[in-house]
């Protein structure tokens, strides 16, 4: 649809915007200024500031241009005495009580205050009082310090917590001249996107605690990055100096992140620094760790791999990628294992997933776009809290609509407008279920058979078709489900779901597979996957297979993760390759993994930090990951960016290590630098043809979406009984105490203790009232933690936070079922 | 701990049922000033619970509260004195007044006597300005203000 | 003098709906019903009534802003007078709140609301309970509520008190305070009659104007304007405080000079000489002596360079230190402001320290010359008129009396010795 335009004059100069745009942005789109300090065009109009003051024709007074929309035929002068006169005031005004300290100022070379004044100001102050003396140190949170003094009240930082974050944390406290930010009884703000207030404040009023009088602006080195904490891939400014990070803050990509960055993003990267970081290759001697060269760690991984595949084959040789690494770090790893080793044992995942959607792969931007918005399994606010803030911007200020499909309450349903939660391990039935409605719906063939839905998951057949029915009468639907929250046949339901969607004439749609590790779509694309080669290509697509990879090329279905860890407890695994990935820790079943772990004849880890994983290894090869690493990562909405290093390494990058092993297998690897990778995987990976340098520099490219093998109707299994036991639900958390976020973390002041949430019904058979410490076990694991009655999930099951590695929280999952028991203690 | 008393309750019911159901929001002034009316003043407690009825955050409440001078966010006194200094008054003699009752009370303007009686406010325009000077004692007004009506006034309250 | 609003404003009783009804009360009820709503609104405009709180607004003009076919529409009628100098909505209140009730209904069939809200200041909790009690007896005839008087027509009507914050009397404020929020102004537009409460059109009108209403559709908009002058028609409620004898609420003719105002109040205090008189409330420039046969109306006002406003004469005599005085009242918009604004915030506090500079006798002609500079940079330049009216004071008494600040400045102290 064509977007209705609308000409104005802006000093003479004539603009065409959009209409509905305000006179601050249209004088932008046509290289004219106008100085603002409370707008954002991020945000809400405020008109507070007055700084942007403008004549309009007919008018009887100066306007703010940040209020007042353009309109056809507009006469706006930027320039005339008159508006000099005003923003000399409006400066005069704001410096009154301002305190001249700009050399000690964190935000001196970047201060939008400093530069209006310099631009706009009088050059002088007429001021003969004492500056009003405030706070000038106040905590508003460990990551964030007020300076009252610096405050012009302009209500950025408030309207952020209020608009954006809709936290109402951070808010505008008494009246007129004694207007002061801040929270609820002086707690702290510590919302999860508290942050952005200070990359919003126009003055030095709000600063980062830990960056505050570390180093000036311009003597930072900036790098143009990618966040790697979850599969937003947010874009950020990396800002060292010395080689040391200083300080991290958000660069604006509007198809990615709006401008915004959670916290984890902006304070949790401590870890480049971290005391646990790998610095040192090494080799396990009897027993004992020794540091190795590069080259020895390299050689003796490929000789003891080449033996061993020559003693009992290629299958006995396995790899579980990290859905961490970058696109290239994977593409080579998969070549090595497959071309060199000649496996297909490769696998990065808990959870089963296939590559390709049978709808388009919606971008972030679809979620504006789309008028209805459906949440499987997900929990964006923990998981991929920038999509948090896309789906509030749609439902609250676009007026979209939202509806959501879990096992376990979520900020989320704050949002929704329909909200139905299934049992806690029947999401195959619940999904089933619904796309069963959907058919029906849209009289159309093809959905699963399902006939025990109430009984099987909770949901009563209406309140789907209710469900069913805002989706079949959406104009467009906007599908995001977490495969890693689904379960058994689950992700092939949901295809199966969007499929028949996809056949209603009246709507389109589309999904995003909105599992949340950083790159963990890219590990799918770079066929990190037993049964797929890069680009989505099935083992069953031989010709093509050849075609690519030439005759030697494996076809022969591999391990998953799980078969892999299967056989090496029985023996038959006899080496295995972990790259950044601790599955000791991070998979279901976590000892069973490291009894394991403990019999594979040679286990490399090749890794960032020492993990349960790495310390179980023969061989020991540093990665040196985020912050220092090059390449590329796709995140959820398919998009393909660039992340730039920011810190100069004191080891190799990872790839040169890859180089390494596939030259030990004699396979080429002439790799100059992290792009001459990119250019070999655009040639191999169906789907990454366009991306290259250039293409992705600014906005990044979204890859075409795959087509997904069109399957036949998924089989949907009913959840088996845990008998007198719960079904285990673990919620992840934002801020998680883990390897990344260690416990002197800068965020430390968000880590809890995990919690053990009961259905309400459940806590009064078993006498338990919130606050009680109740015992969670299952087999030889248990957790003393305390519980919580809150309905997050049915009857039936019991929700875990995901609090922290050392919790091990995961290693409850211990049969199919995930049962646990849970007494009060 | 704070809560409702019955009778604020039943006063809740009333207010809630002057604003359509999804603008609740508009009751805040009204559940602020029943709380005050209840305590004397509007404890972070009674933020709390504000919040809740109302699906605001206690940091919204507090925000709220402390725009409008008529709320106390500490307890203050049995009787609170506005007394007005603004223009008509102040042309009609309120200042005198002011300092008159300031002394009579001991008690600085902006503070509470140490018996916790009386909160004395330095006030503007109450709008009873054709009978200046104007003062207000809790819900009552007191207009033609001299030396004399003031210590009848202030005598006779309890 | 035409008694339209204080007709029988001391009659014993008549917050009574008894008694109110008796001396005519409602009667306006069943001439509106027997006329199209359109009809009323035509009559209201055609009367040349214009808004009673200070913008002067021509009021069937407003109601015809409406957005059309955009319901539910509300009405929020402004009592949170505040103005310094102003207390003629408060008799009204005190003494005929029903006359407030019967103006709302007929005023809201006119613009088609079923809903309306009386906004009084929070200090106004005593006639808030009055209202209550006189809304509750017209519930229980029938003159509030579903199908009043067999006419089809729903209106219900509730009270709402704002907490202290002068600020509230703007309108756009006053809806957000009444929608739960802080008293901040909001941008204009969207208008009120467009986006107003729950951004649904709404009609703002204060106390005065609405009472009018009744009385205009009883005896009909030619008779309302053959009251007043040509564009100012019928009465107006006038404050008079300050140095006068006897300080009063009175009703006026539009056009009624101010020297008859005065005389009405029974002249100058200890017969002093008139200094100055602000005519329209606090927000409005004083005036000085040249002006005190002026005609009291919008026009004449605007005229002499100063404006009606709310309607409140502030009367100084000679023996006013007109300094002190404006320093007052740079002291209660410093108070009121909101504090969105920058110019108004820092500028409001601003003002009053350098007048606290003056006062204090280390002044000089470049602290006046800033003093002047400053509300020229906040004037016209904020989202409400709270700054304008800060600067009101300060520039018109410099104006007119320059020798009063010069005899505060330093030298002039030094050799005055």
């Amino acid at each position: 649809m064509e977007k209705e335009t609308v000409t104005l004059t802006i000093d003479g100069k004539t603009a065409t915007v959009p209409k509905g745009t305000n006179v601050v942005d249209a004088a932008k789109s046509i290289g004219i200024e106008i100085p603002i300090f409370c707008y954002h065009e991020k945000m809400i109009r405020l008109g507070c500031c007055r700084m942007c003051l403008v004549e309009v024709e007919k008018m009887p007074k100066l306007m703010t241009a940040c209020t007042i929309d353009a309109t056809e035929g507009m006469v706006v002068k930027n320039d005339t005495p008159k508006v000099v006169k005003g923003r000399q005031g409006v400066l005069e005004f704001t410096l009154l009580n301002h305190p001249l300290d700009c050399p000690v100022c964190d935000k001196g070379g970047e201060c939008p205050l400093q530069d209006n004044t310099f631009n706009y100001g009088a050059g002088d102050t007429r001021m003969e009082f004492k500056r009003f003396n405030n706070v000038k140190k106040k905590e508003l949170s460990p990551v964030i310090t007020l300076d009252r003094e610096r405050c012009i009240a302009c209500q950025r930082c408030t309207t952020f917590s209020e608009v954006i974050e809709r936290d109402q944390a951070l808010v505008m406290h008494n009246r007129g001249f004694h207007n002061d930010i801040g929270t609820f009884n002086d707690q702290p703000y510590d919302t999860r996107f508290s942050g952005n207030v200070i990359d919003i404040c126009p003055v030095g009023a709000l600063t980062n605690s830990i960056f505050r009088f570390q180093a000036r602006t311009w003597d930072l080195d900036n790098s143009k990055t990618l966040c790697a904490h979850c599969a937003c891939n947010c874009n950020i400014e990396f800002g060292a100096r010395e080689n040391e990070l200083m300080r991290i803050v958000s660069r604006p990509n509007d198809a990615v992140d709006d401008g915004w960055i959670c916290d984890k993003g902006r304070f949790g990267y401590e870890f480049v620094a971290s005391q646990n970081r790998i610095l040192e290759p090494g080799i396990r001697k009897d027993g004992e760790m020794h540091v190795a060269s590069l080259d020895e760690a390299c050689d003796e991984t490929v000789s003891k791999l080449k033996s061993i595949v020559e003693e009992h084959g290629p299958k006995s040789v396995g790899f579980i990628g990290s859905p961490f690494a970058s696109n290239e770090e994977l593409y080579l790893y998969q070549k090595l294992m497959r071309m060199g080793v000649g496996t297909n044992n490769i696998d990065f995942k808990a959870y089963k997933d296939t590559p390709g959607l049978p709808v388009s792969h919606y971008d972030f931007t679809d979620i504006e776009s789309a008028d209805l918005t459906v949440l499987i399994g997900c929990d964006p606010t923990e998981e991929l809290p920038i999509l948090d803030l896309r789906i509030k911007k749609a439902v609250i200020r676009l007026g979209r609509r939202l509806i959501v499909l879990n096992d376990q309450k979520t900020l989320m349903d704050k949002y929704a407008s329909l909200s139905l939660r299934y049992d806690v391990g029947s999401d195959e039935v619940a999904l089933g279920g619904l796309a069963k409605a959907v058919a029906e719906g849209l009289k159309q063939d093809g959905a699963p058979k399902v006939d025990n839905l109430k009984r099987a998951s909770g949901i009563k057949v209406d309140e789907m078709r209710d469900f069913a029915g805002k989706m079949t009468s959406a104009k467009k639907v906007c599908v995001i489900y977490n495969p890693a929250a689904l379960s058994g046949n689950s992700v092939a339901i949901v295809k199966n779901l969007l499929s028949i969607l996809d056949k209603n004439p009246e709507g389109e749609c589309g999904a995003i597979p909105a599992a949340p590790a950083t790159n963990a779509l890219g590990a799918m694309d770079m066929g990190i996957l037993p049964d797929f080669y890069p680009g989505g290509i099935s083992l069953s697509d031989d010709s093509k297979i050849k075609e690519i990879w030439g005759e030697s090329a494996p076809t022969e279905k591999g391990f998953t993760t799980c078969e892999m860890f299967g056989k090496a407890a029985s023996g038959d695994l006899k080496a295995l390759v972990v790259f950044r990935s601790n599955p000791i820790v991070d998979f279901p079943g976590g000892d069973k993994i490291e009894e394991a772990l403990k019999k594979v004849e040679f286990l490399v880890a090749h890794d960032m930090l020492h993990t349960e994983t790495t310390a179980l290894a023969h061989v020991v090869i540093p990665s040196i990951g985020p912050g220092f690493d090059e390449g590329t990562t796709t995140n959820v909405g398919g998009r393909v960016q660039y992340r730039r290093k920011g810190l100069k390494a004191e080891s190799f990058p990872d790839w040169r290590v890859l180089a390494k092993l596939l030259s030990g297998f004699e396979i080429e690897a002439k790799y100059l630098d992290s792009f001459t990778v990119t250019a070999e995987l655009a040639k191999k990976v169906p789907g990454y043809e366009e991306i290259r340098r250039g293409s992705i520099q600014k906005e990044g490219k979204t890859r075409p979406a795959q087509a997904s093998v069109n399957g036949q109707t998924p089989e949907v299994t009913s959840p088996g009984s845990s008998g007198d036991g719960f079904k285990l639900r673990v919620a992840e958390k934002l801020f998680s105490k883990n390897k990344i976020l260690e416990s002197d973390s800068a965020l430390a002041h968000h880590f809890s203790e995990p919690k053990a949430i009961l259905n309400s019904v459940d806590a009064e058979k078993l006498g338990i009232k919130t606050g009680d410490r109740v015992k969670v076990s299952a087999g030889n694991r248990d957790l003393s933690i305390e519980a919580e009655v809150e309905d997050n999930c049915n009857p039936g099951a019991v929700v875990v936070s995901n609090a922290g590695d050392e919790y091990r929280v995961l290693a409850l999952i211990q049969d199919h079922n995930a049962t646990v028991q849970v007494s009060k203690e | 701990m704070f809560a409702f008393t019955k009778e604020s309750e039943k006063k809740i019911e009333t207010i809630l049922a002057k604003y359509p159901e999804e603008r609740k929001m508009s009751a805040l002034l009204p559940f602020l000033t029943l709380t005050q009316r209840q305590e004397g003043w509007v404890s972070p407690e009674a933020m709390v619970e504000i919040g809740k009825r109302l699906d605001v955050s206690p940091a919204y409440v507090q925000s709220v509260c402390s725009f409008y001078t008529m709320y106390f966010q500490y307890p203050a006194g049995k009787y609170i004195i506005r007394f007005c200094h603004n223009i008509s008054c102040y042309l009609n003699g309120s200042d005198s007044l002011l300092d008159y009752l300031s002394e009579k009370l001991n008690v600085e303007v902006g503070g509470t006597t140490e018996d916790k009686k009386f909160t004395l406010i330095k006030e503007e325009c109450l709008a009873e300005c054709s009978a200046a000077p104007v003062m207000r004692v809790n819900d009552d007004y007191h207009v033609n203000l001299t030396k004399e009506s003031i210590d009848k006034i202030i005598d006779s309250l309890k | 003098m035409t008694k339209i609003l204080f007709k029988d404003i001391d009659v014993e009783g008549l917050t009574t709906l008894k008694v109110y009804q008796k001396l005519g009360g409602y009667s306006s009820l069943k001439k509106a019903f027997s006329m199209k709503p359109e009809e009323v609104l035509n009559e209201v405009k055609n009367s040349g009534l214009r808004g009673r709180g200070g913008a002067g607004f021509p009021t069937g003009l407003k109601w015809s802003f409406l957005a059309k076919d955009s319901f539910p529409r509300y009405f929020a009628c402004n009592a949170d007078e505040s103005e310094p100098g102003t207390c003629k909505d408060r008799i009204l209140l005190e003494k005929n709140p029903h006359l407030l009730i019967e103006g709302l209904i007929v005023s809201s069939y006119a613009c088609l609301i079923e809903t309306g809200y009386i906004y009084f200041r929070g200090e106004f909790q005593d006639v808030a309970d009055l209202m209550d009690e006189a809304i509750a007896e017209a519930y229980k005839k029938g003159y509030l509520g579903k199908n009043i008087m067999g006419s089809g027509f729903n209106f219900d009507l509730y009270t709402h008190l704002g907490a202290g914050a002068y600020i509230c009397g703007e309108e756009s404020a006053l809806l957000n305070s009444l929608t739960g929020m802080r008293g901040e102004p909001r941008s204009k537009p969207p208008f009120p009659a467009v986006q107003g409460l729950y951004d649904k059109p709404t009609v703002i009108n204060n106390v005065e104007t609405v009472c009018a209403v009744p009385w205009i559709v009883n005896e009909g908009s030619e008779a309302y304007k053959s009251i007043g002058t040509e564009k100012s028609t019928g009465t107006k409620l006038v404050s008079v405080s300050g140095h006068v004898n006897k300080p009063a609420n009175v009703e006026i003719d539009l056009g009624t000079p101010v020297s008859k105002i005065i005389e009405m109040c029974g002249g100058m205090r200890d017969g002093n000489k008139l200094k100055a008189f602000i005519p329209g409330g606090s927000s409005v420039p004083m005036l000085g002596i040249e002006h005190i046969d002026v005609p009291y109306d919008y026009e004449s006002l605007k005229e002499a360079g100063s404006m009606l406003g709310s309607g409140a004469l502030i009367v100084m005599d000679e023996t006013t230190n007109i300094v002190e005085a404006t320093m007052r009242l740079a002291y209660f918009y410093m108070h009121e402001s909101c504090g969105k604004c920058t110019p108004c915030r820092e500028g409001t506090r601003w003002l009053y320290q350098m007048l606290g500079e003056v006062l204090n006798r280390r002044g000089s002609p470049e602290t006046v010359k800033t003093l002047q500079d400053a509300c020229d940079n906040m004037a016209m330049k904020t989202f409400c008129p709270l700054a304008d009216a800060a600067v009101a004071p300060v520039v018109s008494s410099i104006e007119l009396f320059p020798e009063d600040y010069e005899s505060f400045f330093a030298e002039a102290s030094a050799t005055a010795g």
